[in-house]
């Protein structure tokens, strides 16, 4: 029933990250592997890496190459006569390449570790007044409606979308704005400033009251009013927000830290000494280059995965994927192909009955998982990640192609046809119907993908009703894909029920609802056609009646849906979402949330929170460092790598601790929201166990896990980020099994192989002599930067504390004189030789290990 | 900045460690100094919030009407009373659960009805926040339930159950979600193996070397220079390690058999929970509520079940002794317009109600009122009477204000860190009784 078509074009060579290929880059093109890793790995510059690598480097790179190729072709000598002048003169540009490079790349680089990025704030005179007064009322109060897709887009004053770049443009519109409201301000009425009376709901404004006259917002926009007949009146007190430093006085991490603490994020794994020594020497230029390579692991891929379900939650649809994402309309025939495949060969029935559950098991996983690894194709592959929102192509496996009926055409295609994770891009052809009329139109007879956003399982996960008229689906749209909560809009005072009775069509007439739905509902509109609510018969469809009438006509963002357009809505609706600004300041916002746990902090409302001006600092700058990384994204071509790069770069992701030993309480509320500082979830803590150990815990699994924080994607969607009580009772099972699980076990392994205790027996005992003192406090060390990545003084005071817990417990043992020469029993099992314990160190040991691993550093990230 | 706000700030620091407080061992450097103080078990009042998630019919429960094709169920005329309780009549057509006539006649007598909230806006998420919190526009605030169990009970290790809906907790106090409760079975003796008491991972000795470094570190790591977020971080680690002791006289009240109805299971570990001390404060979450589509037939099946939940919470307290400590609130985030759509749903009406039941709330009485359009009607705040002219709209605010001096938590450091602005001449005063 269902066609498909092959991608060529789609699928690179995936970059391999080889040591080989990073100490050797030139090896990378004679293999045929993508430029784009090559240069990325070779040319670590700082800030706009991605524009003047392209610019510069890369066409610099393919002379080069040919040079190369001429010079070694000895079997036509006169081609070395010209590759040997094409050499001089290619090297005389990448001299100059070079140049260009240290020049631009210092001076990024010198903006970039700073921080302070935000140039407007640095500035020693402070944000002007007015530039407050826009950003801390106008922005929450009025901006909403009064933009030109906004309810009062017809009005007098309507405010420009600045774009992205602190540009000449960008300031411009800045300007604009600015000249916006200061019409209406210096305008009267009665001998009152028009802005002031429309504000409190007088002079029949639109939007009825907005703030009340006893206000903070109205106090703040009176004294801004009586500032333009007389300047002087400026308040003292609001000029100088962000004048300073905004990172003063905090400490960062230094480079093989910061290392440590993102490759164990992003690969859950520890780096290694090459890397370690590499980062130290060359700083955040081999850092990049470092991370790059880390990249490029699975490891990445399954958090990359991770760390977008958690946003997305495609996982948690409702129901068996293979009846709720493969309707009964569209893949009737197809979708339960594992009933019918011909398992005969399993003689025993209970193996076969067994190995039939694992086929739905695991197809019903990798159908869940495609929209993930449509993210996962396009992050591995260095594509623009735009094409979350405009990939014309899903990814399919072996089962779940078999699913959608195309299997048989690609099974080619697939390296294993048998494995059930194994992803390929494929495009489907245009859905075909149990009866003709239900076929899904399209003009070039493929589905018309669009990223995520018309994949089967995020219409599953985020479905409509007949009334909700795919409401829920736009809402989804504008936070996932361009950082707006839209409901967030109408969260103010107001008599909802008083407008909703006095007009016959609310949404578009009242304007507490038009404030949310004039943004909302062309987005629903484009939804449109699929509009099937009937679990398990169909997603696609048209509503018969055609679409509502009450509702605002489908578009986006002002611009309406062209009829020709319709049959490829959601991709009309992607095109546009990728040139939107917004798309790639969500996008940083979630790289944020990635790596950090949570979303970067929203701009305050509440003016009349005496907190309100700090707050609003910290959001301020945190705002900048979102739009300057964001401006960066794309100028890289939307390269989500450089994104996550951008951020573990960036003093938001290095801060470290402070470096005074009291900081005003001010300044303490601005920095209440810096620094990672994030309880690792499930799955994190499994990873860094494994990292350290070699082997998993194994039990933050299932109700385990939920009880320790994690989610389920369907009811339970956010993680916990502090720990109860429960959590702490988990934290110490964890830190006593774990380290009974392997402090034994890391004895028992030849010394060459041991992670723990490399360098000492379990015979070296504390306080007989200065060189067993030393010996146990190498371990203590080294046991200190494995478990918590701190880099310990082998005299400091936590080496010190750790010694004399070993030390006290071996002389309590001591003192006790009875007690078992071994270890206990459950802490003994699967030793690859005999571990004994005559003087009670293995159990000290796991004592040290057991206290290490309930500390912060260690559960925390 | 004023004093005021010095002395949040510092409030704010200081609660972030306050949890340390009543479980901080008593601190020596010997061995034999080092004893946990067994942490005291909380003993109320507990405080449950039932959460009809997506927005509950009022008028098919305690704010009935029959009139103006608000109610294709039942007419003016079949409206039941109950003491001072008006309730819609729902024995007939409810599909399982509890029906209005059995609740009422069970509970009405100690069962606090207000009706004519003003939500103000009707928004899920918003109305969520708004009605959890009391406030509307700030993300920063606790809800109710986590506010009060940061005020009574930080330092319990489950001292903020929560099973869904909105359950912000103003960084003041962890939130926990138990999905199982035999689950806590398994991490109730964490210091055992398989959480067998007779199978320690250390010998005794070790463990309390272990403790008391922990315990060294922590001290010494509170005189450093950190971030706000370090500081409540390892505070937070700390406080929820050890208090975690605690969670050992859970196991005790598992029962055998767990209910299969979903806020039973709920609350099963919420009362389990509090009966245990171990626990203030439970948001208990039932969904579905949002009727678009039919409303009748959903809220006849939801609302019998929330019912249902609620009777079986005080049946349960009875049982296990401490129901006259248990307070109840039941609450939703809108309520549903007095029109059918064009289907036969409701949507979204910025008008609701709340219910409540606990010690020292004189029942027997419905406050507040909606008109014969279910608009809300002006409320006298001293007289508790429907006042024209001289009445006030009765937000989410003024009741979160009168929640917080109904648990004596008003004037509570942690309160006073999240103001809701209600004017002292618009405070409920009487509102209990």
């Amino acid at each position: 029933m269902i066609s498909s078509l092959h991608l060529d074009d789609i699928a690179n060579e995936p970059f391999d990250g080889s040591r080989e290929s990073l100490r050797n880059p030139w090896l990378l093109i004679t293999k045929g592997k993508s430029l784009r890793s090559i240069w990325a790995y070779t040319v670590p510059i700082p800030g706009n890496r991605c524009a003047f690598a392209r610019a510069v480097w890369m066409p610099a790179f393919h002379l080069y190459q040919h040079s190369i190729v001429g010079a070694i072709d000895v079997r036509d000598p006169s081609k070395c006569h010209s590759s040997l002048f094409r050499r001089f003169a290619i090297s005389i540009a990448l001299i100059i390449c070079f140049g260009l490079h240290v020049i631009w790349g210092s001076s990024l680089r010198a903006q970039q570790i700073s921080g302070g990025s935000c140039p407007e704030l640095s500035q020693s005179s402070g944000m002007p007044f007015a530039r407050q007064v826009f950003e801390q009322v106008v922005l929450t109060e009025c901006y909403r409606c009064h933009v030109e897709s906004g309810e009062a887009s017809e009005s007098e004053m309507v405010f420009q979308t600045p774009r992205l770049g602190f540009t000449e443009s960008q300031r411009q519109v800045i300007k604009q704005n600015l000249d916006a409201i200061e019409v209406v301000a210096r305008r009267r009425e009665s001998g009152k400033s028009v802005l002031l009376q429309k504000v409190v709901g007088d002079l029949d404004h639109g939007g009825g009251q907005i703030l009340k006259a006893d206000s903070q917002g109205f106090r703040i926009l009176s004294r801004y009013v009586a500032s333009l007949d007389e300047p002087s009146s400026v308040p003292s007190d609001s000029k100088n927000l962000g004048s300073n430093d905004f990172f003063r006085n905090v400490e960062r991490l230094n480079h093989q830290r910061l290392l440590r603490k993102a490759v164990l994020s992003l690969a859950g794994r520890l780096p290694i000494e090459s890397e370690l020594k590499q980062v130290s020497e060359g700083g955040d230029v081999e850092l990049r280059s470092v991370l790059l390579n880390v990249m490029g692991e699975e490891a990445f891929f399954d958090r990359l995965r991770e760390g977008f379900n958690d946003i997305f939650l495609t996982q948690g649809v409702d129901g068996n994927p293979d009846s709720t994402v493969l309707s009964y309309e569209h893949f009737e025939k197809t979708r339960l192909w594992y009933q019918k495949y011909d398992l005969s060969h399993i003689e025993d029935e209970k193996e076969r009955r067994q190995e039939g559950y694992r086929l739905a098991r695991e197809y019903r996983a990798a159908l869940l998982e495609e929209p993930m690894r449509l993210i996962e194709y396009i992050v591995r592959h260095d594509r623009p990640f735009t094409e979350i929102v405009t990939a014309d192509y899903i990814m399919v496996s072996p089962y779940t192609s078999r699913g959608y009926g195309v299997f048989e055409e690609i099974a080619n295609r697939f390296e294993d046809s048998e494995d059930p994770f194994e992803f390929i891009p494929v495009r489907l052809a245009a859905l075909r119907g149990r009866q003709e009329k239900e076929n899904q139109e399209s003009q070039t007879g493929f589905y018309p993908h669009a990223g995520l956003l018309s994949t089967l399982q995020y219409l599953s996960r985020y479905p409509t009703t007949e009334t909700n008229r795919n409401r829920l689906r736009a809402r989804m749209f504008f936070q996932h894909f361009l950082g707006i909560d839209v409901l967030e809009l109408a969260a103010r005072d107001s008599d909802a029920a008083a407008a909703t009775e006095r007009y016959e069509i609310p949404t578009m007439q009242a304007s507490e609802c038009v404030v949310c739905h004039k943004i909302l509902d062309p987005v629903a509109g484009l939804f449109q056609d699929y509009w099937r609510f009937d679990r398990n018969f169909a997603i696609y469809g048209k509503r018969h009646e055609g679409w509502f009438e009450d509702m605002f006509d489908a578009g986006f963002n002002g611009e309406g849906l062209p009829a020709e357009e319709r049959w490829r809505a959601l991709q009309w609706l992607g095109e546009r979402t990728a040139a939107d600004d917004r798309f790639a300041i969500a996008m940083t916002r979630h790289a944020y949330r990635l790596l950090t746990g949570r979303v970067p902090l929203s701009a305050p409302s509440d003016l009349e929170d005496p907190r309100f001006e700090m707050r609003h600092r910290a959001w301020r700058e945190m705002q900048c460092e979102v739009e300057r990384i964001a401006t960066a994204f794309i100028q890289c071509d939307y390269d989500f790598k450089e994104l996550l790069i951008q951020w573990v770069m960036s003093p938001f992701y290095r801060v470290d601790g402070v470096a005074m030993a009291s900081l005003d309480e001010n300044r303490m509320l601005e920095l209440d929201d810096v620094g990672v500082v994030r309880l690792l979830s499930p799955e994190q803590l499994e990873r860094k166990i494994f990292a350290i150990f070699g082997k998993r815990w194994g039990r933050l699994t299932d109700q385990t896990a939920i009880l320790y924080g994690g989610i389920d994607s369907k009811e339970v969607t956010e993680r916990a980020t502090d720990p109860s009580g429960a959590m702490g009772a988990i934290q110490r099972t964890l830190s006593n099994d774990v380290a009974c699980r392997n402090v034994a076990f890391d004895f028992s392994r030849p010394k060459a192989e041991r992670i723990l205790f490399r360098s000492i027996e379990t015979t070296t005992l504390p306080n007989e002599s200065v060189q067993s003192d030393v010996q146990i406090r190498k371990v203590i060390q080294h046991l200190h930067w494995l478990i918590l990545g701190r880099e310990d003084a082998i005299d400091g005071v936590e080496v010190d504390r750790t010694f004399r817990l070993f030390s006290e417990i071996v002389a309590d043992a001591k003192a006790a004189g009875n007690f078992d020469s071994r270890e206990a029993w459950s802490c003994r099992q699967g030793l690859l030789s005999d571990v004994d314990d005559p003087h009670y160190t293995v159990r000290a040991w796991r004592a040290v290990v057991t206290y290490l691993l309930r500390q912060e550093e260690f559960l925390y990230e | 900045m004023n004093k005021l706000e010095h002395g949040r700030r510092r409030f704010l620091r200081r609660c972030s460690l306050a949890g340390i407080g009543l479980a901080m061992p008593a601190h020596g450097e010997e061995l034999d100094t080092v004893k946990q103080t067994e942490l005291p078990a909380y003993e109320g009042p507990y405080y449950i919030v039932f959460n009809a998630a997506g927005g509950w019919d009022t008028t098919y429960l305690m704010d009935p009407k029959g009139v103006g094709g608000i109610n294709r169920l039942y007419g003016e005329n079949d409206i039941l009373t109950e003491g001072g309780h008006r309730y819609a009549p729902t024995e007939k057509t409810r599909e399982g659960g509890v029906s209005n006539e059995s609740f009422f006649q069970e509970f009405g007598k100690e069962l606090l009805v207000f009706n004519g909230l003003d939500y103000s806006v009707n928004n899920h998420a918003p109305c969520s926040r708004y009605m959890a919190t009391g406030k509307l526009d700030s993300l920063a605030y606790p809800t109710f339930a986590a506010l009060v169990a940061a005020c009574r009970g930080q330092s319990c290790p489950l001292s903020f159950l929560t099973f869904g809906n909105y359950s912000a907790t103003g960084n003041l106090v962890a939130m926990s979600r138990v999905p199982y409760l035999p689950s806590l079975k398994r991490i109730a003796n964490a210091d055992s193996m398989d959480g067998n008491v007779n199978s320690p991972y250390h010998d005794d000795f070790a463990l309390a070397r272990i403790e008391q470094a922990i315990d060294q570190r922590r001290r010494e790591r509170k005189l450093q220079s950190l971030l706000p977020r370090q500081e409540r971080a390892e505070s937070m680690l700390y406080a929820a390690q050890v208090n975690s002791q605690a969670l050992a006289r859970v196991t005790p009240h598992i029962p055998d058999q767990l209910p299969k109805q979903r806020l039973a299971q709920q609350a099963e570990i919420a009362l389990t929970s509090f009966k245990a001390g171990v626990c203030v404060s439970a948001n208990l979450t039932i969904g579905q509520f949002d009727s678009h589509a039919n409303n009748d037939r959903d809220q006849m099946r939801l609302i019998p079940e929330l019912l249902e939940g609620i009777t079986y919470v005080l049946h349960r307290a009875e049982d296990l002794g401490i129901r006259d400590k248990l307070v109840v609130i039941a609450q939703s985030e809108m309520g549903r317009t007095p029109d059918y759509n064009k289907g036969d749903g409701k949507d979204h009406w910025s008008i609701g109600s709340m219910m409540f039941i606990g010690p020292g709330i004189v029942g027997d009485r419905t406050l507040g009122k909606t008109d014969e359009k279910q608009f809300a009607l002006p409320f006298d705040t001293k007289t508790l009477t429907v006042n024209e002219e001289a009445g006030i709209r009765v937000r989410p605010e003024h009741i979160h204000q009168a929640l917080r001096e109904y648990a004596q938590i008003e004037s509570h450091a942690s309160s006073l860190a999240f103001p809701l602005g209600v004017n002292e001449d618009q405070r409920l005063e009487r509102l209990w009784g």
